[in-house]
């Protein structure tokens, strides 16, 4: 930013630390600790087989004795997942592949799951029935039971941070430094946070390499069940469960040390682990046999097809592009007007769909180079603004351009309707197609073509990133004059990566124009109530991480699904953005999903011991995500 | 062309408007090279704390004893906002790559939109404002609102208050040297941190007369008026060469008139009377930037300066 | 020994997640027959849900909830008057946001509920030429209650007289651009005597579509249109415009929007010492226009479709209802249209099963529309009944003008080409 350069090799260094220590927050004995945990689990999921409250009017039922429903489901499965897990820490014989660190902090996060999403339950049942008196005697076991489980989580040893020296000093506070009882809550808070990220787990990298492939398509089956089980969830009250188990039971898992060896697994299985992905997001739609659930696929795959492409210029290149979604609609609009629809100008032309999907992308890189040629040369700051302005732009000539007040081109406001449905080799993609029991409807027909062409991005965007150009992309973006001087011709690589990143956004728009129906200037604009807009797809790459393959098409569908479920959020979605952008950027500028070298540079000044890493990586397979 | 001196006039009333804002832009990016893009939204919340106060006064108030304390409502509101902003989501990233502050600055602005849009009352659609009393008038061929007149005095006044304020005051001088080069204005013992607080809350403080002025000469604000407006003043700054507190107004009063030339006479050219009108104007004012920055890319004002970025 | 527990534990996991999650669907049916149950002793009653697209939220968001709360109201006084024996309906609400891959989205999750018949929606032009054709596939009734864009019905050539109705399952109960255009442009040239009209859009499918009418009406009527101009929504500085309009000589100003841009117009025109009356659609029919505009709304016109309300009973018992029930939105501008539709549905259903003895027939959704085309009762805004291309048969329109600071209706007739 300002160029008071903070002396960063000194920060580097000065922080390495890897010091730790394993300290119950609650004191009691171990074998109390241990008792109470597992006792906790067995009445958690005890619970879950009785009747939580008498009337049905609670989404989901929880009225039946014997078997679990609705919200008892996540309770059970997260109670179980503690409880093994546990177990494992705790060293069972042929429990403990499920700890490989013998971490207790994952038992403690996975305990903290089945607390939230119980307790979520309990408190959810009496705020809408009207008090805690409409609760059957299975809602308080359950209430209790996560409890003890929780309380005897907390009173294993948690692998925390060291204790702070005496008399250090803390400058980060400021003028608060002077209260002492700010400086101790602060350091209790210091000492609090869990330390289990360079815990040493055991290779999995040495099992069998054939169950090695069966645990990934295990992971990634389990994924897509879970994926699935998640949207077609029809309650948010359920929904918000789900999400709380499946948020902070990943994070258990995370301390588990699981998740690091099922990296490993990816890792050595690259190709084999993008493979079965890739089959997983093809099975969505079989596995979800419903038309709604298939739209919602498809405008999740735009969605992130659209902010990987934007991942190019903003998280390759760092360069800032506030117009993004104005490419996404000229391909659209280049897709309707050869889609041979009676509203086009040329209403007789029809393109197959490969000449379309290919007009879509020339006519969005000839605006790329438009706008990025003249202002690419110039400081990075002037192309936010000139994309800002441009996309706002587009919108208003499209809108002029009916013949009335420009040239006809777009057909001004009424856009152009009845767009064709698409016909690839002979398969209509309107057509309902049967395939043994199953049926593909319109909207999985366009799901699977999509796929095909996030699976196309997905490639030109590791292929470019890992090309000369894409290193180039980087080096620009760490110093522009170090890459300058380094024999990069900046304004020239920096146009690829404008005019490519316009390219994929146009392809894009092909199928976007064919599954709505139709195109109109209004969807194409900076922030919006609903997706795609360049708001939305800013915050998508932000918060899936930045130059990361599968960030984006997580943050995208993250950001798509999350509202979608809890339709009483809506009102907030767009100040939820904003709000997220602001805390993402100050607490967790890397995203979910972090790029290692981007991560190194948001936190130069910041400790990072070399073994603290979260999980996650750029060469993590988009597949859990996509699907 | 008979309509010449008023559609002149149109251009610098909007323009001034322009101007106003512009100089939050310009000098917290002359200061900190920062693009605070939720300036358009403080502008925004300038005119709602403005609004709130006048609903809050007792009935009957004449609306001259009310101005005043509308503006100084407006001007809290804003300033602290942009104050806060800087302290709380900026300077944390100060060191940040340069992307993070820019992404902060979409965050924020559009939390302050939708948090007006959710929690002012029945902001959902315009506000009505309270407007001048009496008349338009004719001067020559122009015909005049008071709201206009407000405009230019408080933009003359305000401008004339800045550049003393910078050229004579030790505050002011210090700011000069923090934008020129902060570390060895650093070195020299001026608080930088204190500067760039400073450079915040002018932009705020101007940002919230133009709100109050934009209320008064259009008896409406709306909970989006600040994007627009934002994105309009931004163009007027780097027109004017950025970091010039000159320029911004230059650049805002020289866009204010290029955009009602266009829309007046653009239509009059032959081969481009379908592209004319108010509808083509925001392209215009975009055409007009990048060609700007094709041509003279540090602006009319601007001097050629060393990429700091 | 720890390969082999791994591969165990893995499948138990993953069979043990899959039968959870069958599980989870059952509760569903359980509640549904129960819902059944309780409803009538004896007879079988069955629900049928009318789905609603509307935007809930957002700017729009007023005039989408009363289209939500006026269907509300006409299946609770269908459920209340017993009108369908046998059968209890309610409705299905879904968000567009104005946008239309929402609206797309919400049509086929109606679509894909079973017991969902029809629906009524959506209030945008723009958003419902995407869910047409989803509804068409699926041969389901859509009842717009708002647009007004006559290529929805007519296809694209009906200003030239080529008139072919794209999707036989689409209605509506609101009257088209053209009926209202052609009226003002009549009421403009024949009963206020003007001659040259200056004529302003916002470049939107209504605003556009509606100016474009009215202008080629007014010149036809021998008018002279001293100028046009088309303005960005969200714009508040229009005194290019006014400059313009004062100009050229204009004896009227015709508007083609929503009363955002109109408001401030109007107010700016008159504040530039321009006092000629502004004219517009339904869209600027609103009481926060006279209130932004104050006294610059005097004399200021608009058309709306229908009669005035306060003239007929059954829309006076409607906004009573409306009022009564405490519901948010804005029930005046679609409120009663969207009543009408979801009556026109009922009524609907009700001719479906008698055709049926009395039962709902297993492809209920395709008899509907049929039974919608031979829609024909008295509505609370007037009389219901389609055309061949779908559309209204109700061509009622009224003139209101501004006399201090309150609508009032000064003419109420029907366009007659």
């Amino acid at each position: 930013m300002t160029d008071i350069p903070l002396a960063t090799a000194e920060a580097a260094v000065a922080g390495t630390d890897t010091g730790r220590r394993a300290a119950p927050y609650l004191p009691m004995p171990r074998t109390a600790a241990r008792a109470a945990t597992l006792a906790g689990a067995v009445i958690s999921i005890a619970s879950t087989f009785m009747s939580w409250t008498y009337t049905t009017d609670f989404p989901g039922d929880l009225t039946v004795s014997g078997y679990p429903g609705g919200l008892q489901i996540m309770t059970l499965i997260a109670a179980i997942l503690t409880g093994v897990v546990a177990l494992g820490a705790f060293g069972t014989p042929g429990l403990r592949w499920l700890n490989p660190s013998r971490s207790p902090n994952s038992v403690l996060l996975l305990a903290l799951a089945t607390l939230g999403t119980t307790w979520y339950t309990v408190i959810d049942i009496a705020a809408k029935l009207g008090g805690f008196a409409n609760l059957d005697p299975g809602g308080f076991v359950a209430f209790i039971g996560a409890l003890v489980l929780f309380a005897g989580a907390l009173g294993l040893p948690i692998d925390r941070r060291p204790q702070e020296p005496a008399g250090a000093e803390y400058y980060e506070l400021g003028r608060f430094e002077k209260y002492a009882a700010v400086v101790r809550t602060y350091v209790w808070l210091r000492e609090a946070r869990l330390h289990h990220s360079d815990l040493r787990v055991a290779d999995a990298r040495k099992l069998n390499p054939w169950l090695q492939r069966l645990v990934i398509v295990v992971v990634y089956a389990l994924g897509l069940k879970i994926l699935t089980f998640g949207l077609a969830t029809d309650y948010s009250d359920i929904f918000i469960g789900y999400l709380i188990v499946v948020a902070v039971g990943f994070w258990g898992l995370g301390a588990s040390g699981l998740l690091k060896q099922f990296q490993q697994l990816t890792h050595r299985n690259r190709r084999f682990s993008a493979t079965v992905g890739v089959i997983a997001a093809i099975a969505y739609p079989f596995v979800q046999n419903n038309e709604h659930w298939a739209n919602l696929g498809v405008s999740v795959l735009i969605v992130g097809t659209v902010a990987l492409g934007l991942n190019i210029v903003v998280g390759l290149t760092g360069l800032l592009d506030l117009g993004y979604v104005a490419f996404l609609g000229v391909g659209a609009y280049a897709a309707a007007l050869v889609s041979g629809s009676q509203f086009s100008i040329w209403s007789g032309v029809q393109f197959p769909f490969w000449a379309a999907a290919i007009t879509g992308m020339v006519a969005a890189c000839v605006f790329g180079v438009l706008i990025g040629a003249p202002t690419l040369r110039l400081r990075g700051d002037y192309l936010a603004i000139v994309t800002l302005g441009f996309g706002e732009i587009f919108r208003i000539v499209v809108r002029n351009l009916d013949g009335v007040s420009g040239p006809k081109i777009t057909n001004g406001p009424n856009g152009i309707a009845q767009i064709p449905d698409l016909s690839v080799f002979g398969y209509n993609l309107g057509d309902n197609h049967s395939m043994g029991s199953f049926t593909l409807g319109r909207f999985a027909n366009y799901y699977l073509l999509m796929l095909l062409i996030t699976v196309i991005v997905v490639l030109v965007f590791t292929r470019a990133a890992d090309s000369r150009i894409g290193r180039s992309w980087i080096a620009i973006r760490e110093d522009e004059t170090a890459a300058t001087a380094m024999g990069i011709n900046g304004f020239r690589v920096k146009l690829v990566a404008f005019a490519l990143g316009a390219s994929l956004a146009g392809l894009a728009g092909t199928v976007f124009a064919h599954v709505t129906n139709s195109v109109v200037p209004d969807p194409y604009q900076f922030s919006g109530p609903v997706p795609p807009n360049s708001a939305f797809l800013l915050a998508a790459v932000v918060l899936g991480g930045m130059g990361t393959v599968s960030g984006p098409i997580l943050g995208a569908a993250l950001l798509y699904v999350i509202p979608e479920k809890l339709d009483f959020l809506s009102k907030y979605e767009l100040f939820a953005f904003g709000l997220a952008l602001v805390l993402i950027m100050r607490f967790r500028p890397e995203g979910i999903i972090p790029n290692r070298r981007r991560q190194l540079e948001f936190h130069e000044d910041e400790e990072l011991a070399p073994g603290n890493r979260p999980m996650g990586d750029d060469t993590v397979p988009a597949a859990t995500a996509g699907a | 062309m008979h309509t010449l001196p008023q559609q002149l006039a149109n251009g610098l009333f909007i323009g001034s408007m322009y101007g106003l804002i512009a100089i939050g832009y310009t000098m917290v990016y002359g200061i900190v090279q920062l693009i605070n893009f939720a300036h358009g939204e403080i502008y925004m919340t300038g005119a709602f704390g403005a609004l709130a106060v006048y609903t809050n006064l007792p009935d009957g108030m004449s609306i001259w004893a009310a101005l005043p304390l509308m503006l100084a409502g407006g001007a809290i509101v804003a300033v602290l906002i942009a104050v806060g902003a800087e302290r709380l989501a900026y300077r944390p990233l100060r060191n940040a790559p340069r992307l993070a502050p820019l992404i902060t600055a979409i965050g924020l602005s559009l939390a302050l939109q939708q948090a007006v849009f959710l929690w002012y009352p029945h902001a959902t659609a315009g506000k009505h404002f309270p407007q001048l009393p009496g008349d338009g008038f004719d001067i020559g061929s122009v015909s005049v609102a008071p709201g206009d007149i407000f405009l230019v005095v408080a933009a003359v006044v305000c401008m004339s208050a800045l550049a003393t304020f910078v050229r004579t005051s030790r505050t002011g001088r210090a700011m000069q040297a923090t934008a020129q080069d902060p570390d060895t204005a650093q070195l020299m013992g001026i608080d930088t941190n204190r500067i760039i607080v400073i450079a915040f809350a002018i932009g705020g403080l101007f940002a919230a007369v133009a709100g109050l002025a934009s209320g008064l000469k259009y008896g409406q604000i709306k909970y989006d008026m600040g994007f627009q407006a934002g994105l309009k003043a931004f163009t007027a700054a780097v027109l004017g060469g950025i970091g010039n507190i000159y320029g911004a107004m230059l650049g805002g009063v020289v866009l204010g008139i290029a955009e009602s030339c266009a829309s007046a006479y653009i239509s009059n050219i032959p081969g481009m009377q379908q592209l004319g009108g108010e509808g083509w104007k925001n392209v215009w004012a975009f055409v007009l930037l990048i060609i700007v920055l094709l041509l003279r890319p540090q602006g009319l004002l601007g001097e050629r300066v060393a990429d700091r970025a | 020994m720890r390969q082999r527990s791994l591969l165990i534990l893995t499948s138990v996991l993953a069979t043990g997640a899959l039968t959870l999650s069958a599980c989870g669907s059952r509760s569903d049916d359980d509640k549904k027959s129960s819902d059944g149950g309780g409803n009538s002793a004896g007879t079988s009653s069955t629900t049928v849900v009318i789905g609603v697209d509307a935007p809930l939220t957002g700017a729009n968001s007023a005039t989408g909830l009363g289209i939500q709360y006026g269907a509300q109201i006409a299946v609770d006084d269908a459920n209340t008057k017993k009108l369908v024996p046998g059968v209890t309906f309610k409705i299905k609400a879904l968000d567009d946001k104005a946008q239309p891959a929402t609206g797309q989205q919400n049509a086929t999750a109606l679509v894909a509920e079973s017991d969902v018949i029809a629906a009524v929606g959506p209030l945008n032009s723009g958003v419902a030429q995407s869910m047409q054709q989803v509804f068409d596939s699926a041969k389901m009734v859509e009842i717009s209650p708002s647009n007004t864009n006559p290529a929805l019905t007519q296809g694209k050539d009906w200003a030239t007289g080529t008139k072919t109705r794209p999707f036989k399952s689409y209605f509506r109960t609101a009257t088209t651009d053209a009926n209202q255009g052609n009226f003002a442009a009549d009421y403009a040239a024949k009963t206020l005597n003007k001659k040259n009209a200056f004529v302003v859009d916002d470049k939107q499918t209504y605003g556009a579509g509606l100016a474009g009418i009215f202008k080629g009406k007014f010149q036809s009527l021998g008018g002279k249109i001293a100028g046009t101009d088309h303005v960005n929504t969200g714009d508040s500085d229009f005194s290019t415009l006014v400059t313009k309009i004062k100009n050229s000589g204009a004896d009227i100003l015709y508007y083609g929007g929503q009363y955002d841009e109109s408001e401030l117009i109007t107010k700016q025109l008159k504040a530039a010492g321009v006092h000629i009356p502004l004219m517009g659609g339904d869209g600027m029919y609103s009481d926060t226009y006279i209130k932004t505009a104050g006294a610059a709304a005097e004399g200021d016109l608009v058309t709306s479709v229908g009669v005035p309300v306060d003239t007929l009973p059954a829309a006076k018992t409607f906004i009573d209802t409306y009022k009564a029930k405490g519901y948010p939105g804005d029930y005046g501008t679609y409120g009663g249209y969207s009543y009408d539709a979801t009556t026109a549905i009922i009524n609907g259903v009700k001719a479906v099963m008698d055709a049926n003895g009395g039962k709902l027939p297993s492809d209920a959704r395709a008899k509907l529309i049929d039974a919608v085309q031979k829609t024909d009762f008295d509505g609370i805004a007037g009389h219901v009944s389609f055309d061949e291309f779908g559309d209204t048969t109700n061509k009622q329109l009224t003139v209101y003008q501004v006399k201090s600071g309150k609508w009032v209706a000064v003419k109420t007739g029907e366009y007659t080409g």
